[in-house]
C-alpha cells in the first residue's frame, strides 16, 4: 500500500501520521491476535482418533490421483487393469452406490464429538474476525487511510471506501476496513514464518473448509472416479527411444 | 527421496561435526527430517550432547525427541544398554505414552525376543490400530525371523489400508524380486512409477523385472523403460546402458525371421555401446578389452 507524500495535479497528500497511527497499529494487532489465536487453539483442540474407513479413503483418492497423473507412464494394460480395479461397478474401490452417499452428512451432525469440534474451530475464527472488525469500523472510519498502486473500477467503491462520503475521491483511495481485510488475507506468510511452517493459521482455508466440510469423502471418491474415467492412456514411452537416443548423440560428441 | 541440495547440505554439516566444528544439534534435526539412516552417527553425536548436562538443558523440550531418536539409533547400532538407559530416562518423564511403548517393544525386537514383542505390538495396536509404524516393524520382524510368506501377508494387508506409502511398495517389490515372484514385482514397480514417474530408479528396476520375465513384448517394454532411464539420468546410468544392448541382441534373437524393427533398434544399441566405451576408457579403462569383447559377441549373436 502506497501512503503518496509527492504531491501531483491529481494525487491527495495523505498525512504520515496515517501510516504511523492506523496502518502500523492495525497490522500489529492483528499479528498479535493471530498468535493469540495460535495458542488457544493449541490448548482447546482434542485429539481425534482418525477413523479407520476415513484414512482408508484418503488413501484410496491418493492412489487414484497417482493413477490419473502416471497414467502415461506404465503400459496400456496395466492402467486398463487398475482403471477396472478403481472403477468397477460391482466392487470397484471408488464406487460408491447411492444409499450411502447420505452417510457423511448425517454422521457430521449426529456425532457430538464432531459436532463440536467443528464448532471449536469456527467460533475461534469468527469471534476474533468480528471483534477486529467492529474495531476497526468503529475507530478507524472516515477518511482515506491509503491508495492503492493501481486504477480500480468504480464497482469497487462501495466495498473499499465505505466511511468516505465523497465521490469524486479516486476509487483508489481507500478506506482502513480495506487495509484490515487486506491484512486478513496476507499474514499467512507472515504466521508461517512466525509459527513453523506448519501451524500458519490460515483464514482463507478454514473458509473454504467451511463451505465444505460434510460432503468430502463421498463426492471425493465419486470424482476421482469420474476422472479416471475420462482419462485416456497415451503411452509416453515409445517417446523415450528417441529421446535417449539423442541424450546419448549428446553425450558422445 | 532426498534431493540433491539437502544431501551436499547434510554431507557439509557431517563433515562440520565430525571435525569438531559444532552444529551437532542442527546436524541430527537435519536427519530426523530427512529421514535418513546414519545410526552411529547420530549416536556418537546425540551422546555427546545428551551426557553434556550444559547442553542438554539448552534443548529444553526437544531433549526427549532427541532421547528417543538416539534410542533408535543404538538399537541399530546394537548398543542395547545406552537404548535401555533413555528409554528408561523416558519412561519415567512420560509413564503413560504409547509412543514410549512402541520403543520398549523395539528394544525386546532388537534383543532377539520375538514372542515378547510380537505381543507387545499386538497389545500396542488393539488400542491404536492405525499406527503405520507399528505395522510396519511386524513385517520387519517377519522378515528378520525368515517368514517371508508371513511378512508378505502383513505387507498386503498394510497396504490394503494405507495404499498411498509408496515406501511400503517398493519394500514389497524387493521381497518379490528375491522370491523370483517377478509379475507381481512388476506390479509393485509399476505402483512406484505411477506415484512418482520421475524417479528412474523405479523404471530401471521394473526394466530389469520386464526383462527376467522374458517374452517378445516384455522385452520390448523392458527396452523402453531403460530408454526412459536413461533419458531421465542423462545417458549417466550404466546399468540402463548395459540393460538397451542386453534388450536388443535378445529381442533381434527373438525376432529373427521378420526384419521390421531392426534399424531403430541398432542405432540405440550402436549408440549405448559407444556412450560405454567412452565411459570405461574414463573410469575403468584397464577393463575396456573386457568390454569389447562382451560388445562384440551380443552384436555378434544378434
Amino acid at each position: 500500500m502506497h501512503v503518496g507524500i509527492r504531491a501531483m495535479a491529481e494525487d491527495l497528500v495523505l498525512d504520515t501520521a496515517i501510516r504511523d497511527w492506523v496502518l502500523i497499529p492495525l497490522s500489529v494487532v492483528m499479528v498479535l491476535i493471530g498468535v493469540l489465536r495460535y495458542f488457544v487453539s493449541m490448548l482447546l483442540c482434542s485429539s481425534q482418533t482418525p477413523d479407520a474407513k476415513i484414512v482408508k479413503e484418503g488413501q484410496v483418492i491418493l492412489r487414484a490421483r497417482n493413477l490419473r497423473t502416471g497414467a502415461n507412464f506404465v503400459p496400456s494394460k496395466s492402467f486398463r487393469l487398475r482403471k477396472i480395479y478403481f472403477c468397477n461397478e460391482e466392487n470397484g474401490l471408488l464406487f460408491v452406490p447411492k444409499g450411502q452417499v447420505q452417510n457423511p452428512q448425517a454422521q457430521m451432525f449426529s456425532d457430538p464429538n464432531m459436532a463440536m469440534d467443528m464448532m471449536k474451530k469456527n467460533l475461534s475464527m469468527i469471534i476474533p474476525q468480528t471483534l477486529t472488525f467492529a474495531w476497526v469500523n468503529f475507530f478507524f472510519s472516515g477518511f482515506v487511510a491509503a491508495k492503492i498502486p493501481f486504477p480500480l473500477t468504480q464497482r469497487f467503491r462501495s466495498m473499499l471506501q465505505n466511511g468516505i462520503d465523497l465521490s469524486t475521491v479516486d476509487v483508489s483511495y481507500v478506506s482502513s476496513r480495506s487495509w484490515y481485510f487486506l491484512n486478513l488475507f496476507g499474514l499467512r506468510g507472515l504466521f508461517s514464518l512466525i509459527l513453523g511452517e506448519e501451524n500458519a493459521v490460515d483464514d482463507t482455508q478454514r473458509m473454504m473448509q467451511m463451505g465444505g466440510f460434510g460432503f468430502d469423502p463421498s463426492k471425493g471418491l465419486s470424482a476421482e472416479k469420474d476422472n479416471i474415467d475420462i482419462t485416456q492412456h497415451d503411452w509416453a514411452l515409445p517417446y523415450c527411444e528417441q529421446r535417449a537416443e539423442a541424450v546419448l548423440r549428446k553425450v558422445i560428441s | 527421496m532426498v534431493t540433491k541440495s539437502e544431501e551436499t547440505q547434510l554431507n557439509s554439516l557431517e563433515n562440520q561435526v565430525d571435525n569438531g566444528g559444532g552444529g551437532a544439534w542442527e546436524y541430527l534435526c537435519l536427519i530426523r527430517k530427512l529421514k535418513v539412516r546414519r545410526s552411529d552417527k547420530v549416536l556418537k553425536h546425540g551422546l555427546s550432547i545428551l551426557n553434556d548436562p550444559k547442553q542438554r538443558s539448552t534443548l529444553g523440550n526437544e531433549e526427549w525427541t532427541l532421547y528417543e531418536q538416539v534410542a533408535v539409533a543404538a538399537m541399530d547400532c546394537q548398543c542395547l544398554d545406552v537404548a535401555k538407559d533413555c528409554i528408561k530416562v523416558l519412561r519415567k518423564r512420560f509413564p503413560e505414552s504409547k509412543r514410549v511403548g512402541r520403543l520398549e517393544a523395539m528394544l525386546l525386537e532388537a534383543k532377539g525376543s520375538w514372542e515378547l514383542a510380537e505381543k507387545a505390538y499386538t497389545s500396542l495396536l488393539e488400542d491404536n490400530p492405525l499406527d503405520q509404524i507399528i505395522h510396519k516393524r511386524r513385517v520387519a520382524m517377519a522378515k528378520a525371523q525368515g517368514n517371508i510368506s508371513v511378512a508378505i501377508e502383513w505387507l498386503n494387508k498394510y497396504l490394503e489400508t494405507f495404499m498411498a506409502d509408496h515406501d511400503a511398495w517398493r519394500e514389497l517389490a524387493e521381497i518379490y524380486v528375491s522370491l523370483q515372484m517377478y509379475k507381481q514385482a512388476a506390479f509393485c514397480y509399476e505402483e512406484l512409477i505411477l506415484s512418482q514417474p520421475t524417479v528412474p530408479l523405479y523404471h530401471l528396476a521394473y526394466a530389469d523385472v520386464l526383462y527376467t520375465l522374458g517374452g517378445l513384448e516384455n522385452l520390448q517394454t523392458a527396452k523402453k523403460y531403460y530408454a526412459s532411464t536413461i533419458d531421465l539420468t542423462g545417458g549417466k546410468n550404466t546399468r540402463a546402458l548395459f540393460g538397451i544392448c542386453l534388450c536388443t541382441s535378445a529381442l533381434t534373437q527373438l525376432t529373427k525371421g521378420k526384419n521390421k524393427e531392426d534399424k531403430e533398434g541398432s542405432q540405440l544399441q550402436s549408440l549405448a555401446a559407444k556412450v560405454l566405451e567412452k565411459d570405461y576408457k574414463q573410469r575403468a579403462p584397464d577393463k575396456l578389452p573386457q568390454l569389447t569383447t562382451a560388445l562384440n559377441s551380443l552384436t555378434l549373436s544378434s
